[in-house]
């Protein structure tokens, strides 16, 4: 089922892009949904349970800020214990996925 | 799928969860379709783009179910994180049900006995005494093998549910491990597996 584990694969990955853009700039669920599913092609859907996990993680808080168009927006931005598990998420990414390629090279 | 359909499927497979929780959910999807909507999107496309309501909410509740059993270790807990995990589809169900319901009637057929056991003792340690002669030992004996299978069906009963707990947590792990597969791969050392 090779669908199956693609999508397992993006959903691992999942939170750890999400960290990436919150690290850059606090961030609406929108907005953070719109730029993962243009570039890693997933369901908008899931950022809700993501945001949710995280938040009760406490990795990730909350604040209402007005919008120009609508009705307020519900922003994220990273505590200290997200920035902290960002950190150490991107460096065992690195480390993990050097090993998977380098693996993957070696198969051709 | 029109907006109403999305949210109905959604408020539907999300029934069961906390109201404040849930509200908060709708609200969230229904912040969703307003920017959707205000970004020039049709309904229909950001309602395929959400994705499978069905299956966002058997997400939410099951992070909701897992939660609470990290949080109180209750029968009911353990038993709506179990549902949990199941209703995820993570794990082959057909695959592992026979054995679950095996695992459960073994547990269920031991907290039986260790009850019957205690009630035993209970009853020796009671009528022991005022029925001495068919009693082997006399009374101080009936009483002293009453409150030896009590003691005894009490330290089972601990035993039987440090394992059922252990039990509940390997395959809440198991469901996580399937769940977010990489998480675990990752953060081998913090996720641990079964405290």
């Amino acid at each position: 089922m090779p669908e199956a584990i693609e999508i397992q694969l993006k959903k691992g990955a999942l939170e750890l892009c999400v960290l990436a853009l919150l690290s850059q700039h606090d961030s609406y669920a929108y907005e953070i949904a719109s730029q993962l599913s243009d570039s890693i092609g997933m369901g908008e859907g899931t950022i809700y349970p993501l945001m949710r996990r995280l938040q009760t993680d406490r990795l990730v808080e909350t604040y209402l800020v007005e919008s120009p168009s609508g009705p307020s927006r519900k922003y994220y931005r990273l505590t200290e214990a997200g920035k902290a598990s960002f950190t150490s998420q991107k460096s065992a990414w690195g480390s993990f996925s050097g090993a998977v390629e380098s693996i993957l090279g070696g198969a051709k | 799928m029109t907006r109403q359909a999305f949210m109905a499927r959604l408020m539907e497979g999300l029934r069961g969860l906390p109201p404040a929780a849930q509200a908060d959910i709708l609200a969230d999807y229904n912040n969703h379709f307003n920017e959707g909507a205000a970004a020039g999107r049709s309904e229909a496309d950001v309602a395929a783009g959400l994705g499978d309501p069905g299956r966002l909410a058997r997400e939410l509740r099951a992070e909701a179910g897992l939660r609470r059993w990290e949080e109180q270790r209750t029968a009911s807990s353990g038993a709506s994180a179990v549902f949990a995990v199941l209703g995820l589809g993570a794990i082959d169900v057909l695959f592992l049900l026979p054995i679950l319901m095996g695992v459960a009637s073994v547990i269920f057929g031991l907290a039986v006995a260790v009850l019957a056991i205690f009630f035993a003792g209970g009853v020796l340690f009671a009528a022991g005494p005022f029925a001495v002669d068919h009693v082997p030992g006399g009374a101080a004996a009936a009483i002293l093998a009453g409150i030896g299978l009590m003691t005894g069906a009490a330290s089972g009963g601990a035993v039987l549910s440090i394992v059922t707990i252990g039990l509940v947590n390997a395959l809440v792990w198991y469901g996580r491990l399937h769940y977010r597969l990489l998480k675990p791969a990752l953060e081998p050392q913090v996720s641990g597996g079964v405290q």
